[in-house]
């Protein structure tokens, strides 16, 4: 598979993925930057023994995590949304809460709920992540039940 | 109201331009200048170590093995000091990064506890030698002197020596310690998050 339609097929996802893991924007896209600079430097390895889908993921969420050894930025669940910031990207209202509830999540709950609204089967995401697909579906329904608290929560608030 | 679709589709709705495939190339490149460089400087630094103790073999023609072993120890100590920091442990710092979430931060565990052996008996090690060839090295030179002399040079170098042994190094052992335990506790988490249902 060449590299550029790789890159046209995935960006978005990838993107949203550590936009999921990070909810900064900026910080999101160097996440995402690395993460095909990973791709590309890597992609003579791949042996087509997982899906290209899969092993994209893989890299990008690995990429993510590993930034734990830098991190002094990640914790932006505490921080009010950057109004400022997010206008001139031009996200809606809904989508940051969105993105500041899943920021609220532990990280490796992060990665599993991104996966799940980018619509990657179950199957697939429990290869990512390396549990089995009943714990998978377990989790990503409570996290989803989580989210809707929140949503909720947040709603009567106003 | 479906609460499922409700947050795929919220979720899909976010789009982002696509920065230019070019902009990924050239930080490759970037990347690949800032490692060459590293290494040059690297080479450079023990290039200059050893020309020095050349120079110093040299110039001064020390008469006995003593002196030339100690220089040798010395010089050695620096080279797999540097070695080891610079090479090594970047050798060491990589995983797989397609393997699964579980697998990747079990295997980034064992990586963290090894880097963490590695550098504190290499530091030791460092020190050892680098105090061994000191000592041996003046031999010859305070052999010359009046013993008055000679034992004010032995015990100024041993003090600092002991200073280094006792003070210095278990503070920088502390100080990457600290920084990998907690590194270590914080992939543990992460690693838990995984485990517990």
């Amino acid at each position: 598979m060449k590299f550029e339609d790789i890159y046209h097929t995935y960006w978005q996802k990838v993107f949203r993925l550590c936009m999921g893991y990070a909810n900064d924007y900026a910080f999101a896209q160097d996440l995402a930057q690395e993460t095909f600079i990973l791709v590309w430097q890597n992609l003579a390895k791949f042996r087509n023994e997982a899906s290209i889908g899969t092993w994209i993921f893989r890299i990008a969420s690995n990429n993510c995590l590993r930034k734990i050894e830098k991190e002094k930025r990640l914790s932006k669940a505490d921080l009010p949304v950057n109004l400022k910031e997010e206008e001139r990207h031009s996200i809606e209202p809904e989508i940051q809460m969105l993105y500041k509830f899943i920021a609220e999540l532990p990280e490796t709950d992060r990665i599993i709920i991104s996966l799940e609204l980018e619509d990657v089967k179950q199957a697939e995401i429990a290869s990512i992540v390396g549990l089995s697909e009943a714990n998978i579906r377990v989790k990503v329904h409570r996290i989803k039940e989580k989210l809707t608290q929140k949503f909720r929560a947040n709603e009567q608030g106003y | 109201m479906n609460k499922d679709i409700n947050l795929k589709d919220l979720w899909q709705k976010q789009q982002v331009s696509q920065p230019n495939i070019e902009d990924i190339f050239s930080k490759v490149r970037q990347f690949n200048k800032s490692n060459l460089r590293k290494l040059i400087i690297l080479n450079l630094m023990l290039l200059a170590t050893s020309a020095f103790i050349i120079f110093v073999w040299y110039y001064y023609q020390p008469q006995l093995v003593t002196t030339k072993i100690g220089i040798v120890l010395t010089i050695a100590a620096m080279f797999i000091y540097l070695f080891v920091q610079n090479k090594l442990l970047a050798v060491f710092n990589k995983i797989d990064n397609s393997l699964s979430n579980s697998e990747y931060l079990q295997n980034l565990i064992i990586l963290k506890s090894r880097q963490q052996f590695l550098q504190t008996t290499m530091l030791s090690i460092y020190f050892i030698m680098l105090s061994a060839g000191l000592a041996l090295y003046l031999y010859e030179y305070t052999s010359r002197m009046t013993m008055g002399a000679a034992i004010f040079a032995y015990g100024i170098t041993g003090a600092w020596i002991i200073f280094n042994w006792l003070y210095l190094r278990p503070k920088i052992i502390k100080k990457q310690q600290s920084k990998l335990n907690e590194l270590i506790a914080k992939v543990e988490t992460l690693s838990k998050q995984l485990n517990n249902g």
